[in-house]
């Protein structure tokens, strides 16, 4: 059927993820939107594809202590310590702040054994406002838990497969990149039962003040996230869209639209907006309007068009 | 009540240097940008530069409304690369304006005897207080304004010339080549038996050491102290989680708070101190 793709068709950024139907693929990433209530002075929320919120566990958790973040070239370094409010305040305080909206609210959870992943989601599966909870298994600043998880491929299936167990939202799970083989865990939580992946969390990186021969950061390492971020991004991306069958979303440096049509021509299926965010606080709406307009100026029809039609022919 | 915070694209209508490495910014915003509260902040960035990447947070020395527009007045201290760029802009250059953000001063009504106690360019928030119409009025008679500002020679003592006229004034250098030789605080010091505990509140603004040796003097009297934080952020708006400080919060428990959204004004009796000489989160 031809369909005229010049004017502005209503749904043609929708994108349909695991079963939820997205009005388009831009979603803020966990950790840089705060609970959605922090960024409404200068968002539409209605607008925007999914907001995921910041990271959630069993029982509130304070962080570390500062110095927290630090700016590197293109990016930043940060090592907050996955400080939240905790699952059940998230529930009573944030979730009906979110409920207002008409846009899908992604829970990102981590817990320091798999046990707590469970209770966490057996928690956010029974409140009502929580359409698919995202299983962090791979930040990188909390010494006991994340990274051992997400580093080799038995745990992060056994976390999958527990938080699998315990719900049916859809479970994404969030990778990280600061392994030998992404796509080696990509493909151990998809036979877990994970009904997406996303990726890539934060690299593990680290800044010294030459005058005070100290680490900029109070936990020496920190998560580097931005600009700087986005070709490793990409690339790993491309690495599990071809590894896996289940959707994957794209992470890692998305500042423009341009930026998100990379990820998404590579064959993410949706995106996540970060550090950008802290940057200019619109930049999720600005992302949305340039996709469109992309779309129109290619004559696009839909989404289903756009992604995954990377060519590599030279 | 805070008014909305906004993002506007400011005009750099003035940039001038007034000490060494210290400048003092005008910034022509749209009418619609609210009315700060002193003690608030701005996050600025140049929109035609990639990097540096994050913007940076400068409090309000200044805001008035004119002629269809709002005027905006930062005075900032060179810090690092960002601030040092911003040195450098040129009258009718582009800036990001994102605010006005975060928690202001609060003065109650009961306050007669207002102490402003700064050190160098911390001076900005306070002298913002002085500007007409930014103190509320107490309750009845008047109220006594006295401003200690520190620096470390006397012509680093920016913003002087909005205290002068304005207050009364007592100043303080490291080098004695204005008034006390010695920190602010020992200035305050001398000064302090005189002061009316229930009716005194005190203001203060200043690098981490004034801020601690504040908090030594006040330990055991009974004057409330407001101090605003500097820290490192990215957002400004309470999502990152970047500009962390340590608090009490009662009851033994201790938990962080965002400098950008829970401060940057905080009573000095919630800081946390690992120790009366040191703190947990002022450097």
């Amino acid at each position: 059927m031809e369909t005229d793709k010049n004017t502005v068709v209503p749904g043609r950024l929708v994108v349909e993820l695991c079963g939820l139907a997205l009005k388009n693929p831009v979603m803020t990433a966990s950790g840089t939107f705060g609970y959605g209530e922090e960024y409404a002075p200068f968002c539409d929320l209605n607008r925007l594809g999914a907001i995921v919120v910041k990271g959630l566990s069993l029982e509130p958790r304070l962080g570390n202590p500062p110095p927290r973040i630090m700016e590197t070239p293109c990016g930043m370094l940060n090592a907050v310590g996955l400080q939240n409010v905790g699952v059940r305040a998230f529930i009573a305080e944030k979730l009906p702040f979110l409920r207002q909206f008409n846009v899908p609210v992604i829970a990102n959870i981590f817990g320091e054994t798999i046990d707590e992943y469970r209770r966490v989601t057996e928690i956010l599966t029974r409140a009502a406002g929580v359409h698919a909870i995202e299983v962090n298994i791979s930040c990188p600043n909390v010494k006991k838990g994340g990274v051992a998880f997400g580093a080799h491929p038995d745990a992060a299936a056994a976390v999958t497969e527990a938080v699998r167990g315990e719900t049916d939202l859809p479970v994404i799970v969030k990778l990280t990149p600061n392994v030998t083989d992404i796509t080696e865990i990509a493909r151990a939580v998809e036979s877990a039962g994970a009904d997406a992946v996303s990726l890539i969390n934060t690299l593990t990186g680290m800044s010294v003040d030459i005058e005070r021969r100290r680490p900029h950061l109070a936990n020496v390492t920190g998560g580097l996230s931005g600009p700087a971020v986005k070709p490793v991004a990409l690339r790993m991306v491309w690495q599990v869209v071809r590894s896996v069958q289940i959707p994957v979303i794209g992470i890692g440096g998305i500042s423009t639209a341009e930026d998100a049509l990379e990820f998404l021509i590579t064959g993410a299926k949706a995106v996540q907006i970060g550090t950008t965010n802290f940057i200019h606080p619109a930049a999720t709406m600005e992302i949305i309007d340039g996709i469109e307009d992309y779309m129109i100026r290619h004559r696009i029809g839909c989404m289903k068009d756009l992604i995954g039609s990377l060519q590599i022919v030279f | 009540m805070a008014e909305k915070p906004s993002i506007a694209i400011g005009q750099v209508m003035e940039n001038r240097s007034v000490a060494p490495g210290h400048f003092l910014l005008t910034i022509r915003l749209p009418l619609s940008f609210a009315t700060p509260i002193p003690g608030q902040f701005v996050m600025i960035r140049d929109p035609d530069r990639d990097e540096p990447l994050l913007p940076r947070p400068i409090s309000v020395y200044g805001f008035q409304r004119e002629e269809g527009h709002a005027i905006l007045n930062l005075l900032c201290r060179v810090a690092g690369r960002g601030t040092s760029l911003f040195s450098r802009m040129n009258r009718g250059g582009a800036l990001t304006v994102l605010g006005p953000l975060g928690r202001g001063f609060t003065i109650d009504p009961d306050v007669r005897q207002l102490l402003l106690v700064a050190g160098g360019v911390g001076a900005a928030p306070l002298t913002f207080l002085l500007q007409e119409g930014s103190l509320p009025e107490p309750h009845s008679g008047k109220r006594q304004v006295t401003a200690y500002l520190g620096a470390g020679t006397a012509e680093l003592l920016t913003g002087l010339n909005r205290f002068e006229g304005f207050c009364d004034l007592r100043t303080a250098t490291d080098d004695g080549s204005r008034g006390y030789h010695g920190n602010v605080t020992e200035c305050l010091a001398l000064d302090l038996a005189g002061y009316d505990a229930k009716s005194t509140l005190i203001l203060a603004c200043g690098p981490g050491a004034m801020i601690r040796s504040l908090a030594l003097l006040l330990r055991d009297t009974r004057i409330r102290c407001q101090v605003s934080l500097e820290e490192r952020m990215a957002c400004g708006v309470g999502a990152c989680l970047g500009c962390a400080v340590a608090i009490q919060e009662g009851e033994g428990r201790t938990g962080y708070r965002r400098v950008c959204k829970d401060g940057p004004v905080f009573d000095i009796g919630e800081l946390l101190w690992n120790s009366p000489e040191e703190s947990m989160s002022l450097s």
